[in-house]
């Protein structure tokens, strides 16, 4: 009897977490999607307020956090004063270090960060392009490090290596050739995991057009 | 069993039919409504977004004594506690605005900041590296300023009146003895501390904080750079001599060195030089910095080294033929270890630790002279915030020095010396209070107690500042300052008083995004200077007395002009006194009324480079044409000194820079002022020598080259 009874808690008890973990990829899914099609900075704001709210409640996932970090960078990119888009910058970094003292390995994480720094990056170009840009690079690298096969990480070190190569008017090969592996991992890449980051094939695809029609103009 | 299955049936649809509802308003200060604003119920999913007219409801499964959080960028996060019983909550939310860094009223009388802190400052460490004329030398740069007055022989900061010794230099809070570097007589020297080495650099043209004492006139605030970033090694080779330098970075610290050679040789060589040298400057240096987190709190350590040697002929004015062989070789190191931290959520400690040596060694004529400083300084000040609008800093600090100087007497053939040691004891209190969002105050007092003449102080400061409006704001700040007299006559007479300066500053700026505008005005009075008794240099007391008053304008814009960046400045100055072996009030030397400069910088895309333009006035310098009759004392004035520098910096591949500079393309023949002969000639006439600029050009090229594995890293954020 006594056995049955704690079997039947056992069953009671991961049946509940299950529904928890159910609430949370559920809540997860339907908010990343709402991140996905937003399009203005309210409806960003919208699905970075429930992110927030999602990390407040489960205290061991990173993904809100990272969500809430892509929401206010999709916000910085589309603001145009100064000291908001700094506002909304901060708070992306806020979510990104959040995320990684839960997950100190995770690759998405540092693509995450490398971006971020990116776009503070072009707050003030003249005293931050070098600092910014080579903490961006070392964040990339990490990602690149944990895992190899991250198209994201792809995607974004060759944003920067095409930035940096316009600056300094030399060749945008390797950034297209990093482009180009970028995409290929794009379209390779398979996941089970719902809530998963898929973002970024379109920075790529962007890209492609500015590294094809040219590839002889190149000095 | 079945008792234990039952409880749950019954208690789900009860949970389900009790859901809370949860309604009401969000409004900021001023009662408008806010969208956007995450209003949530605090650990779990249950809350929503403001609508555009500030409302919001939603619902919750949760129970009993809860919190609701309202969250909003650019606002301050309040939480309230909610007793959830499944009736419907009403909520009224009021939102306050985050004091904005940018747009909150700050304390502004006499001080300009650089920083990379601030979005908004008013030099950034790499403008201190791209000025014109300036040579990455910090006083260079900071002599653009307003509140600054050219003297092109000296190299140092000459603040409102003040003479070079009055600006003190201070490195992340501890005292630097010595800051500049050894020069010839009559050229510049350069300061010791490269800007590369800071992140932020705060100068203050008077008014500054009860921490910082013995300083007349400046303070030159220098806060060094936090954990590197980045493993690199550079290497660096210039017109003058060449550097190499590493940076190894681990996770919780970095470690930076770097070795310099100078040697003016060669460049003498293609470069005719005023000053008949016979061993031209030569010097080696190194510097290092550890950063190491500890705790929450970070340690730095910084060293540096240094030994210069030169050597060169004097000729006398009334017989240029003759010579006399002066041999000086220097010695320097200093040191300083701080640590800052934070206690708890209220309070947190700054701690350091400060050691300066300095020694110079001169020969005249094999005869041997020496000069030797040592200086210790501890410090600690603990800072402790009420709120967000009140805090309050303290703290104590011993600065401990010892100066020794000795000369072989030729008569005597002895060798006399001196020396003292000095300790200042001194204790500060500052709190800092803002008023609303429109005023901010600073009140603070500082006690020293100093053991060469055992007299003890007590200093006020206090500063105020209004914003009446979104950019312009007015500030006003009151001091007293003192500073021991200098080492060459505190080794005479020992029991000199300090002498003391009163500040009364006004001021009116208006910081925008891109523009900055700002004018102040200033009355500074001298009291207790050092002055020669019956005109006789080995008798001295403190009867001397001066004041200095003036109108200083800036103006910066970095936005009207496509890729350029400019700041012009203006300083008027008018100021006498009554010291050392003047027969009464006059204009010193080193004043001149008016100062003008522009600093120009254009990044030219087609060429990869940056240029820059410098453009500095100062009018005439008083001086004594002891031809003239005494009631002709400081008369006199040199022509006006103008000068017109340029430079590029080239960056052809992102880890290679190419550096030019060059001074003087007016080609004038700048005089600071003249000298005298000791006796007067046959004639019964003193003959005069013009001081002048030891070349008419300073021409200086570099090679900056960045090994990374981050091919993206260059020198630049380091320059």
């Amino acid at each position: 009897m006594k056995k049955t009874n704690l079997l039947i808690l056992l069953i009671f008890v991961t049946s509940l977490t299950r529904a928890t973990d159910n609430k949370f990829s559920q809540a997860m899914i339907k908010n990343i999607e709402l991140v996905y099609q937003a399009t203005t900075s309210e409806e960003f704001q919208h699905a970075v307020n429930v992110f927030d709210r999602i990390a407040s409640a489960e205290k061991t996932r990173w993904e809100p956090y990272y969500y809430s970090s892509y929401g206010n960078m999709m916000m910085a990119l589309r603001e145009n004063d100064a000291s908001k888009k700094g506002k909304y910058l901060d708070l992306a970094l806020e979510a990104v270090q959040k995320a990684k003292a839960l997950k100190p390995d995770e690759s998405e994480i540092f693509v995450m960060e490398g971006f971020v720094y990116m776009i503070s990056l072009t707050v003030d170009p003249a005293t931050r392009a070098q600092q910014f840009s080579g903490m961006a690079f070392d964040s990339y690298h990490k990602a690149l490090t944990l895992n190899p096969e991250n198209p994201r990480a792809l995607a974004l070190m060759a944003q920067l290596e095409f930035g940096t190569a316009q600056f300094f008017k030399t060749s945008t090969t390797e950034a297209c050739n990093t482009n180009s592996q970028a995409l290929e991992k794009f379209s390779s890449q398979k996941n089970d995991n719902p809530i998963a980051p898929v973002w970024g094939k379109n920075v790529a695809e962007e890209m492609k057009t500015r590294c094809l029609p040219s590839p002889q103009k190149e000095k | 069993m079945k008792h234990f299955l039952s409880v749950f049936i019954l208690l789900f649809p009860l949970c389900s039919f009790s859901q809370a509802h949860l309604q009401g308003t969000v409004k900021d200060g001023t009662g408008q409504p806010l969208s956007g604003v995450n209003v949530f119920i605090k650990d779990s999913y249950d809350g929503t977004s403001s609508a555009k007219d500030g409302t919001f409801h939603f619902s919750s499964d949760e129970k009993g004594m809860r919190s609701v959080v309202a969250t909003s960028v650019g606002y301050k996060a309040i939480e309230q506690p909610v007793e959830l019983t499944g009736k419907e909550i009403e909520l009224k939310i009021v939102l306050l605005e985050e004091v904005n860094q940018l747009d909150a009223v700050v304390i502004s009388a006499g001080s300009f900041t650089a920083g990379e802190d601030k979005r908004r400052t008013l030099l950034k460490p790499l403008d201190i590296a791209t000025t014109a004329g300036a040579t990455a030398d910090i006083a260079g740069a900071l002599n653009t300023l307003p509140g600054t007055q050219k003297v092109g022989e000296s190299g140092r900061l000459f603040v409102r009146g003040g003479d070079g010794t009055e600006t003190r230099t201070f490195i992340d809070g501890m005292v630097v003895l010595n800051a500049y570097g050894p020069a010839a007589p009559n050229t510049p020297s350069r300061g010791r501390f490269l800007p590369f080495m800071f992140k932020g650099t705060s100068f203050s043209t008077g008014g500054y904080s009860a921490e910082y004492g013995q300083a007349l006139s400046s303070a030159l605030v220098l806060n060094s750079k936090d954990k590197a970033e980045i493993n690199q090694a550079d290497i660096g080779l210039l017109s003058v001599g060449g550097d190499v330098a590493h940076t190894q970075v681990w996770g919780g610290g970095s470690w930076s060195g770097k070795l310099q050679y100078t040697n003016l040789r060669p460049y003498n060589h293609v470069i005719s030089q005023r000053v008949d040298w016979k061993n031209p400057m030569a010097s080696f240096e190194g510097s290092s910095a550890f950063r190491q987190q500890i705790g929450k709190g970070m340690v730095k350590v910084y060293g540096n080294f240094s030994q210069t040697d030169f050597s060169l002929y004097h000729h006398d004015i009334l017989n240029p033929a003759s010579r006399q062989l002066y041999d000086i070789s220097n010695r320097y190191r200093y040191g300083n270890i701080s640590y800052k931290t934070v206690l708890n959520a209220t309070w947190d400690i700054r701690s350091g630790f400060s050691y300066s040596y300095n020694q110079n060694k001169i020969s005249i004529e094999g005869l041997p002279a020496e000069e030797t400083e040592k200086g210790t300084h501890t410090k600690w000040v603990l800072s402790h915030s009420f709120s967000d609008n009140t805090e309050w800093h303290f703290g104590s600090e011993l600065i401990n020095r010892t100066y020794f100087a000795s000369r072989f007497n030729d008569t005597t053939q002895q060798i006399i010396s001196k020396s003292f040691t000095e300790a200042i004891a001194a204790g500060f209190t500052e709190a800092e209070f803002i008023l609303g969002s429109r005023i901010a105050a600073k009140l603070g007092s500082r006690y020293e107690y100093n053991s060469l003449n055992g007299k003890s102080s007590i200093d006020p400061r206090l500063s105020i500042a209004y914003k009446p409006g979104k950019t312009g704001q007015f500030a006003f700040a009151y001091g007293l300052f003192r500073q021991s007299a200098k080492n060459q006559f505190l080794r005479i007479n020992s029991q000199l008083s300090e002498e003391r300066a009163e500040h009364f500053i006004l001021n009116y700026q208006i910081i925008t995004d891109h523009k900055t505008f700002r004018i102040e005005a200033y009355y500074k009075k001298y009291l207790d200077l050092v002055k020669y008794v019956n005109n006789n240099p080995f008798s001295l007391n403190n009867t001397g007395s001066g004041y200095a008053q003036g109108i200083e304008l800036f103006w910066r814009d970095n936005q009207t002009i496509r890729n350029a960046d400019y700041w012009v400045s203006y300083s008027y100055l008018d100021t006498q006194r009554d010291y050392l072996y003047y027969p009464f009030a006059a204009v010193p030397t080193f004043a001149s009324a008016h100062n003008f400069s522009v600093v120009y910088k254009h990044y030219v895309r087609a060429l990869q480079s940056q240029i820059g333009l410098t453009y500095s006035y100062a009018s005439g310098r008083t001086y004594y044409n002891p031809n003239l009759g005494s009631d002709q004392f400081q008369t006199q004035r040199t022509p006006s000194y103008q000068d017109l520098s340029l430079n590029i910096s080239y960056l052809p591949k992102s880890w290679l820079i190419i550096y030019a500079s060059c001074t003087n393309l007016l080609h004038r023949n700048n005089i600071f002022g003249y000298q005298y002969s000791a006796q007067p000639n046959t004639n019964g006439e003193y003959v005069s020598q013009a001081i002048r600029q030891p070349a008419n050009h300073f021409v200086f090229l570099g090679v900056f080259i960045t090994f990374s594995k981050n091919k993206n890293v260059n020198q630049l954020p380091n320059l």
